[in-house]
């Protein structure tokens, strides 16, 4: 038996030297790192220094604020527009299902450099369609760019815009799954169409929307592809800088590891504590 | 309560067409069961009573009114469903009380009629268990629950019985003819299970391929069936079928010998014209109306295969030359595999039907 386990161990072993090397060991030094002055040839320990700085710092607490405003707000209207979606595609009265699913699908699939430089120019002040639209409604231009209410705005359209269709690629599985003769015999209960989607989908449906809930919670925890790119690394002015783009400015470009690892793991931690809520929250009775 | 009637009743998706213009009338408070083998259409004939399905022509009236464009809420029914599709995210009391509640029931009148319901089935003390802590017949019972408490004109069920055991299966049947009883209400019930048809229902209607090949009391089918598919499919175990020819008729009756049994030949007395001399017939025998040796009017002699002991009776599973044959025998409990048994069979027992499977009275 524990020739038979070695010899299993000897098969795993590639794996787990890669997973140790490039997984595990940038966790360890990652957290080893926080507590150390980074900035300072060679480094030296000092546990308070970065965590200190951390409490302190109103960088982070804007971009803390920044990544929980975009939370609060993009991630349930992106949800309720994903079940909106899944519902639309999953109605035995539209055709060409597969063409929608694809193309709520294809945003996921966009290289996001691609899809960034489409969203600027769609937004720009002068020439772009969006203030054209809103000119042809009798509305002024907005200047998204410029301002930080608009330029959040623009940050949660575009996050939406690419992760809805995924978000509801996922509801449809789930509302697929619910059996068609729990709607007929609501139906013979009487019960409207409404009335159906709000006491039994909904509800069947919660692990799912749980599921995309967390998945989009962790994914706005490290939101940094829309700042960076359409806003210009969270500008105006720091006005859409994320926790992920002050990890990045700290790390990459002040080369500040120490303090990049503390809001690294401040981000990795409230994610999780988030998570842990919702579930908490959204728990079935037994 | 409500009667039910089914005129030219067709069923078409796309261009195939499912159910070929059936006619049914059931009597307000009958017990009706839709019968056949999968695929011959009685869970959509159901579905289209139940509203479920569109009708592609003909009309479907309940309590005398065409029901053909009423939705399938405001027509009256309930229906018990196969999967039994209770809510699985409700207690067992909010399963039954769900629809009510929905359509602004007053609450006392809800409570006094989840209670009735929960009495008849007795499930008072499951009210607030959800349906994945309940056992299959439990569930089975809560499906009935929620169709009792909608107080119908029609109660529809589809196959209810065939996802519990064999023991629960005979224990809710019973529970389901008591309620029957008790309600008074007409109840269409679809099985594919002819002895569940047999038990349950006042009239069996059977179906082959979209068809309606009869309708009758269970013991007028089993007795007197209109053709060789109902004569197969109705009885347990089933009819069997001997080729055989007419070899003489005359003063209102044929004569009729067994293809592979040389000498066996018997009159049969017809009240209609008989087959023209030399033309193909199936004589068609119940197990239980193989009799012992020159006890009927000709005798043949079979090996037996393979013997079941039931107990009260044993079936013997017999080679015939061109056909298996079941043949029922009280004591025969020691008939072994090989042996040679002589059978008779009486003319007046055995039905004929010619080639196509019409009965040739």
């Amino acid at each position: 038996m524990r020739y038979q386990n070695a010899t299993a161990y000897r098969f795993l072993a590639p794996y787990l030297l890669i997973f140790s090397v490039f997984w595990v060991w940038p966790i360890i030094s990652s957290f080893l790192i926080s507590f150390q002055a980074t900035r300072t040839v060679p480094w030296r320990w000092a546990p308070t220094f970065n965590w200190g700085r951390l409490i302190g710092d109103p960088a982070f607490f804007n971009a803390l604020k920044n990544t929980l405003l975009i939370l609060v707000i993009q991630v349930p209207v992106m949800i309720s527009l994903a079940i909106v979606m899944a519902v639309l595609l999953n109605s035995p009265l539209l055709k060409a299902r597969g063409l929608y699913r694809f193309a709520f699908f294809a945003p996921v699939v966009v290289g996001e450099v691609a899809y960034s430089a489409v969203f600027r120019l769609m937004f720009n002040l002068n020439f772009g369609i969006i203030n054209k639209l809103l000119n042809s409604v009798g509305l002024p231009s907005i200047d998204w760019f410029s301002n930080v209410t608009p330029a959040m705005a623009l940050i949660m359209i575009a996050v939406t815009w690419r992760w809805a269709g995924y978000n509801a690629i996922i509801l449809l599985a789930g509302l697929q799954s619910i059996p068609d003769d729990v709607y007929e015999a609501a139906t013979l209960d009487r019960v409207s169409k409404v009335k159906q989607f709000f006491y039994i989908t909904l509800p069947l449906l919660k692990p799912i929307i749980v599921f995309c809930a967390v998945l989009s919670i962790i994914g706005t925890m490290q939101l940094f592809t829309e700042p960076f790119l359409i806003t210009e690394r969270g500008g105006p002015g720091g006005g859409t800088e994320t926790l992920g783009l002050l990890l990045y400015r700290q790390g990459f470009r002040s080369l500040n590891f120490g303090y990049a690892s503390a809001v690294a793991y401040t981000m990795a931690g409230l994610a999780i504590a988030i998570t842990l809520v919702q579930l908490w929250l959204t728990k079935e009775p037994k | 309560m409500a009667a039910v009637t089914l005129s030219n009743v067709v069923k078409r998706f796309g261009v195939y067409e499912i159910i070929h213009g059936a006619n049914i009338d059931i009597a307000d408070g009958e017990f009706v069961v839709f019968v056949g083998p999968s695929g011959c259409g009685k869970s959509t004939l159901l579905r289209m009573v139940a509203g479920l399905e569109d009708i592609s022509g003909g009309e479907i009236a309940i309590g005398g009114k065409v029901m053909n464009d009423v939705e399938a809420a405001e027509r009256g029914i309930a229906m018990v469903f196969q999967s039994y599709a209770l809510y699985p995210h409700m207690t067992v009391e909010q399963n039954l009380s769900f629809g009510l509640r929905m359509n602004g029931n007053p609450k006392a009148d809800t409570e006094r009629r989840v209670k009735r319901a929960a009495e008849i089935l007795c499930i008072d003390e499951l009210m607030q268990r959800r349906p994945k802590q309940l056992s299959g017949g439990q569930r089975q019972r809560v499906a009935i629950g929620r169709a009792i408490v909608r107080e119908p004109q029609v109660f529809l069920f589809d196959e209810p019985l065939s996802n519990l055991d064999a023991e629960l299966r005979v224990q809710m049947r019973v529970e389901i003819s008591r309620l029957h009883k008790e309600l008074g209400v007409t109840m269409i019930y679809v099985t594919h299970d002819q002895t569940e048809a047999m038990t349950l229902a006042d009239r069996i209607v059977v179906l082959k391929a979209g068809n309606v090949e009869q309708i009758g009391a269970p013991l007028d089918l089993y007795d007197d069936p209109a053709n060789r598919f109902v004569a197969g499919f109705i009885g347990s175990p089933k009819m069997n079928f001997l080729a055989a020819k007419v070899v003489e008729t005359g003063d209102g009756a044929a004569t009729i010998e067994l293809v592979n049994h040389a000498g066996a030949r018997f009159k049969k007395p017809l009240q209609t014209t008989p087959p023209a001399v030399g033309a193909d017939v199936v004589l068609g025998v119940r197990p239980e109306h193989f009799f012992d040796a020159g006890q009927g009017d000709c005798d043949i002699s079979v090996k037996a295969d393979v013997a079941e002991h039931l107990g009260s009776v044993s079936y013997v599973y017999a080679d015939a030359g061109d056909t298996e044959l079941i043949i029922e025998r009280e004591a025969s409990r020691h008939r072994a595999s090989g042996d040679h048994l002589v059978v008779s069979i009486k003319a007046g027992k055995a039905l004929l039907f010619d080639t196509k499977g019409a009965r040739i009275r």
